[in-house]
């Protein structure tokens, strides 16, 4: 039982099923929108919706399932990857040298060559040459016979294993992230002051400024903000997008905005029927009562809509928060009662509805909206973060080894021949052959030529 | 000379490539492949100083629309082939290589590519655009090289079984170990611009580093077929018919990566 597991995880067979299941559940989690509400499953796929919510198709990649082949698959990573690691471990530590030339003469790049020197001083010799080409070797040697083992960027060797190294590095990252990260969003209106959850510290948005390009697209949005711990404000800094602040392990992403419609600040004209010269300018805050200057009467807007619209029960709401069709609801008063109240349009100024409990000379225009801006902010305290960017690095560093620091190896069997030496050289390069041969070749004449 | 004038002039060096190119093809004779990869040479010059020159007039990165992205990988193709040809000195796949580059100038000046360079929005507004999508383009032209010499293998496998390969020397062998020299270029260089590169830049544009966005899986898709592509080939000895069979649909899943993300599935990478 036990070995057929073994042998299950350790199989390559296994995990190239695994790659082709996590390729397909892949795909499918692409077809199907992720994480949408059940009537949209609904209106999209009918019957099938409830099963696909029930396979979990519809959070496919938080799914138990999925999540179980990704364990499953690291698991046949990690034991492939020890499995391999034992030979290759021993290759490098525990260099073996046949001193039987034959070992070296079934190696595909090989050749004889005779050297004009007697074996001990061809060793050295032999040695100093591999030397330069930056080659580590091993000797060992038997009675008249000399094995001499040259290795170069042994490193190499491992380029597999640290890609999956890294792999594993980035997947456990993963798994810190999902299990211990936090997100959350804040929206702050300007010199508002709000906590940032689980934090202990709050955050102040001190300006919002949307950057215009001359044809006017938006360029940018920042935010100014003032972290604030135990009362003192202890960093200042603008966040904008792709330009995160970082404080404390918590990062704020500047992720959106908008103008804040239940608080604007009107500018009212008021003109009197019977005067056409007449004309006052009112500053009006959403709900407190002004007085008009010279007259016995008190404005108060009491609501207002940016896209003013009446809805299906015949209610004033707002289609949307852009400035399409601004209305105010303003009421005026005059000791105590009501002289009027109704809607007033910026965009329709002779559209006015007024309810005059008696006639009443004032006319009202809305004349401009301003609005606190607001600013919403993305915060996530990530802890995994560090791990992926450690993963990454090591990945990369193992598919460069892997792809293009081939590990090469020349053994050569060095004998005695009528006081010269003769060796028998062969070379192993699991990569770019053409090129190890041409060093190879190189190696050997030197080895002819030298004296 | 203005930039769109200069891509018409590269897109017609281009086309007189393949034509060289094609021409090898069917006489054989090695100088019209030689004249092919110069007048490629020389169009990939003149891209350059295209690219350049709308870098200099938009101010950004020359990435940021389709027409802007097709023309770079349009480029990166071209520069992809003519460094494997340069290792390889096989100049056969150059044929087929320009045509798919001569469908994406052609696609890039299709009217229904928005040309003007319009300001950048302000998520796009980071090196890392720079980083992102030129080492990832350049790793996918990599994979257009190992598509097109893996389709050629088939071919001249076919031929070879059916004992009627072609005198000219390029056998399947070599091709097959063409493809995988395309695709160990590609694959570290996708990996480095796709993946880590995707993702830091995630992290700083959105706060997470993944998403599950349809277009990172589609990266993460392309990438476990190239594992397995390499998988099979090193450690299962798998050779031939079905390394060039993985490559092809790598190629393809590369290229859904690429387009078919866009237009067909909605996602958080709507840019281009």
């Amino acid at each position: 039982m036990l070995r057929a597991l073994k042998s299950f995880f350790t199989s390559i067979k296994v995990a190239i099923v695994f790659l082709i299941i996590l390729i397909a559940a892949s795909i499918l989690g692409t077809l199907i929108p992720q994480g949408r509400s059940s009537q949209e499953y609904l209106a999209r796929y009918g019957q099938l919706a409830g099963l696909f919510e029930k396979l979990q198709f519809t959070r496919l990649y938080q799914s138990f399932w999925y999540i179980v082949i990704l364990a499953l698959f690291s698991l046949n990573i990690i034991i492939c990857t020890l499995v391999r690691l034992t030979p290759k471990l021993h290759r490098v530590f525990r260099p073996k040298c046949d001193l039987d030339a034959k070992s070296v003469q079934v190696l595909k790049v090989k050749e004889r060559v005779k050297m004009a020197l007697a074996p001990d001083a061809a060793v050295p010799a032999v040695k100093s040459v591999l030397g330069r080409h930056h080659y580590r070797v091993h000797e060992h040697s038997g009675e008249k016979k000399h094995c001499l083992l040259a290795r170069k960027r042994i490193l190499g060797l491992f380029g597999s294993d640290i890609v999956h190294v890294g792999l594993l590095i980035i997947l456990a990252g993963g798994i810190i992230s999902g299990l211990t990260g936090v997100r959350g969003s804040l929206t702050l209106s300007e010199n508002q002051t709000l906590p940032v959850p689980q934090a202990g510290f709050s955050v102040r948005l001190d300006k919002f400024i949307t950057d215009l390009y001359p044809d006017g697209s938006v360029k940018d949005w920042k935010s100014e903000l003032t972290i604030i711990e135990a009362d003192k404000p202890v960093l200042q800094k603008s966040v904008e997008v792709n330009h995160p602040l970082s404080y404390k392990g918590f990062v704020f992403y500047q992720s959106g905005y908008g103008s804040d419609w239940e608080n604007p600040e009107l500018q009212v004209w008021l003109r009197k029927k019977s005067d056409p010269g007449y004309l006052k300018t009112i500053r009006l805050e959403m709900g407190r009562p002004a007085t008009v200057e010279g007259e016995n009467i008190t404005l108060t807007a009491a609501r207002f809509l940016p896209d003013f619209v009446l809805d299906d029960k015949n209610q004033p709401s707002s289609r949307s928060p852009e400035l399409n069709n601004p209305a105010a609801f303003i009421r005026g008063e005059s000791g105590g009662a009501e002289v009027f109240s109704g809607w007033i349009f910026a965009k329709f100024p002779d559209f006015a509805q007024m309810h005059q409990a008696q006639e009443s000379e004032f006319k009202l225009e809305l004349k401009d909206i301003k609005a606190p801006q607001y600013s919403v902010l993305q915060t996530a305290k990530d802890p995994g973060v560090p791990l992926i960017w450690a993963g990454c690095a090591v990945l990369m560093l193992g598919l460069f080894l892997a792809f293009y620091w081939p590990t090469r190896e020349i053994r050569l069997v060095l004998e005695e021949s009528q006081g010269k030496t003769e060796i028998n050289a062969g070379g192993i390069s699991a990569k770019s052959r053409e090129a190890f041969q041409a060093e190879f070749d190189g190696l050997m004449d030197a080895l002819r030529k030298t004296k | 000379m203005s930039e769109s004038t200069i891509f018409t002039l590269t897109f017609i060096l281009y086309i007189l490539a393949a034509f060289f190119y094609l021409a090898y093809l069917y006489s054989k004779r090695e100088g019209l492949a030689k004249l092919g990869s110069v007048i490629a040479l020389f169009g990939l010059l003149l891209h350059t100083l295209a690219l350049i020159l709308r870098t200099v007039q938009s101010g950004h990165a020359p990435f940021t629309n389709m027409y802007e992205s097709l023309s770079f990988l349009a480029w990166a193709t071209v520069f992809a082939y003519l460094i494997i040809e340069w290792k390889s000195r096989v100049r056969k796949p150059g044929a087929y290589l320009l045509l798919i580059v001569i469908a994406l100038m052609a696609l890039a000046s299709s009217p229904l590519m928005p040309k003007d360079a319009t300001p950048l929005v302000p998520a796009l507004q980071s090196y890392w655009l720079w980083l992102h999508v030129s080492v990832t383009l350049l790793g996918e032209a990599f994979f257009a090289v190992a598509f097109i010499t893996s389709l050629m293998y088939l071919r001249a496998e076919s031929l070879e079984k059916k004992g009627l390969a072609p005198k000219s020397g390029l056998t399947a062998e070599r091709l097959d170990s063409i493809s995988y020299r395309a695709v160990s270029v590609g694959f570290p260089l996708f990996t480095l611009g796709g993946l880590v590169f995707g993702m830091v830049w995630a992290y700083k544009a959105w706060g997470t580093y993944w998403s599950w966005d349809p277009k990172e899986v589609w990266s993460l898709i392309t990438w476990f077929v190239f594992a397995l592509y390499l998988h099979t080939r090193i450690v299962m000895g798998w050779k031939g018919r079905r390394s060039a069979a993985i490559a092809i649909i790598g190629f393809l899943a590369a290229l859904f990566t690429y387009f078919g993300v866009n237009y067909l599935l909605a996602g958080l990478h709507s840019y281009a």
